[in-house]
């Protein structure tokens, strides 16, 4: 059979009609910063508590808040990392009572809901906008973290139910190593900046840009070095960003740094922070009065906690008290994550000894040093 | 379970049947191909493609659909996978890290490309590459389904820049004489 010779062409300038409506064509990117307010100059508190334990080896915390003001976290936990039986776990903090973790998210359950086979899961990031609680996770096939591939779940109700998770098609090649470690940051436009990174071949930062309806319109590259990752980012205005990375270099390196002077739309090096880092997970919140704090590990090892304020929108830094330090090396208090919530508190949760995930919730106040 | 999903699985259902297709497996070859589709989809082959591979390409769909329903060769002969893997290879090299560029993220918003795909259409009508406009459309619809984000990953995949390797070093085997 032949096709008359105009029926080709028309079909091909139907479809790229069609292909330019779906296109998305989105406004310059801006942040969305909540206002800044005073801080309430509460007397100094400091308290930790472990959290219920889900499985013999737990690592990679997340938080967010909930609409009703409860804390939520999220690790992944199992016989050890990178097992079958690794499962993102779920707890809520309400009245000053962790309640019972619940798997969010399995392999098998990740499985059936892509069609795709699942070898493990890992690193899960929470975060609250209005009522919708985003529960990002990666996924591995075959290989190790660097084939990672990024799902996406959903939950209305506060994290008892889930939407089937959704792989998000984040790479041109067998759609992996795309991993995440932060959370996004809220756009102008209602849409989100998700910190993320690359480990395959390059280890560098990568900004993933969604619309308010959640689909991925842009990628940019954070740093052009090839040893940097898991990015986590604070907005300082509309416009200018700064982010911290974990060095991928051979210990003792220093935290690595970008910034952003348009949106997110590009990020360039920056010198890196005269603060160290041993090859290991970083966070950093921007506090409700506009002070910059990070939380991660001393030079050498993961055996000490440390929290490092900037009063200067990162320009200078200065210690602030430890959470943990131990004189054993092979100790692991690691991957931090932070949250303020809307009452002013600041929460850490992270890694200790791998044993379980550990919450620290402290003020301002006894950042800057003034006694309990 | 979300319409990409679906798709991948399905997808890749049939991308393996036109494997089999390529097999030397005589007259039954059509039979045997497309009854390894339904059993590449129930015992898992096609989940683990899938897991593999990511989602496959609508030309690597339209191909395989060509490969079992068609008695004409596929349109991928030797000079389209020449001019696939010299723009793939040095694609994924960069959006790999090699380089401080990243084409893949210009498939985001992919307005520029479908602008540029027009003169490549009217080249593809002028030589009468009709199969070719014909793929290249149907991947820009499926662009316009919703079931990609990404405008390239409709082009291209890696199995079918594996498969258009396949077809040169063949083309390339059958030029060496035979010495025996």
């Amino acid at each position: 059979m032949t096709l008359p010779r105009w029926l080709p062409p028309l079909l091909f300038l139907l479809a790229v009609a069609a292909a330019a409506w779906r296109a998305p064509a989105p406004a310059i990117p801006e942040f969305s910063l909540p206002p800044s307010a005073a801080t309430n100059r509460t007397p100094a508190s400091f308290a930790t508590a472990m959290l219920p334990t889900a499985a013999a080896s737990a690592h990679a915390a997340t938080l967010a808040e909930l609409p009703d003001g409860r804390l939520a976290a999220a690790w992944f936990a199992g016989t050890r990392e990178g097992a079958a039986d690794v499962a993102v776990w779920f707890a809520t903090l309400d009245a000053g009572v962790w309640s019972t973790p619940q798997a969010i998210a399995t392999r098998e359950g990740t499985a059936e809901a892509t069609l795709a086979y699942v070898r493990k899961i890992g690193n899960p990031v929470l975060y609250a906008e209005g009522d919708r609680l985003h529960l990002w996770f990666v996924s591995v096939a075959i290989g190790g973290w660097a084939g990672s591939a990024l799902n996406h779940s959903v939950s209305g109700d506060g994290g008892r139910k889930w939407t089937p998770p959704f792989r998000l098609q984040t790479s041109p090649f067998l759609n992996i190593s795309t991993l995440i470690r932060a959370p996004p940051l809220p756009l102008a436009d209602g849409g989100l900046g998700l910190p993320a990174y690359h480990e395959f071949i390059a280890k560098q930062g990568e900004w993933l840009r969604f619309s308010a309806d959640g689909r991925i319109i842009d990628k940019v590259r954070m740093a052009h070095g090839r040893r940097t990752l898991q990015p986590s980012v604070a907005a300082l205005d509309g416009r200018h960003a700064l982010a911290i990375l974990r060095d991928g270099g051979p210990a003792p390196g220093r935290i690595r740094a970008a910034k952003s002077d348009d949106g997110g739309r590009q990020w360039t090096e920056t010198d890196a922070l005269p603060l160290p880092n041993p090859n290991a997970s970083v966070a950093m919140l921007r506090l409700r009065g506009g002070r910059l704090l990070i939380a991660g590990n001393g030079a050498s090892n993961r055996n000490e906690l440390l929290l490092w304020i900037s009063d200067d929108a990162g320009k200078t830094w200065r210690p602030a008290p430890t959470v943990e330090s131990v004189a054993d090396a092979s100790a692991e208090f690691s991957y931090p994550a932070l949250l303020q919530t809307r009452d002013g508190q600041i929460h850490l949760a992270y890694t200790w000894r791998r044993q379980g995930i550990k919450h620290a919730v402290f003020n301002e106040a006894w950042l800057d040093g003034e006694e309990q | 379970m979300s319409a990409t999903a679906l798709y991948g699985f399905v997808a890749h259902g049939i991308v393996f049947g036109a494997f089999i297709m390529l097999l030397p497996l005589g007259d039954r070859r059509r039979m045997l191909a497309f009854a390894a589709i339904p059993v590449a989809l129930a015992t898992g082959i096609a989940s683990f493609m899938h897991g593999f591979a990511g989602t496959p390409s609508l030309t690597l769909l339209a191909l395989a659909v060509w490969q079992l329903i068609s008695i004409k060769p596929a349109p991928l002969t030797c000079r389209p996978a020449l001019i696939l893997l010299a723009f793939a290879i040095p694609f994924y090299a960069m959006a790999l890290g090699l380089g401080p560029l990243d084409p893949y993220a210009s498939g985001y918003q992919p307005l520029p490309l479908l602008a540029a795909s027009l003169p490549l259409a009217a080249l593809l009508w002028w030589r009468r590459l009709d199969n070719w406009l014909l793929i290249l459309a149907l991947a820009l619809a499926g662009y316009a389904s919703g079931i990609f984000a990404n405008l390239f990953d409709v082009l291209f995949d890696p199995l079918l820049v594996l498969v258009a390797l396949t077809v040169v070093i063949r083309h390339h085997a059958r030029r060496v004489p035979n010495d025996g």
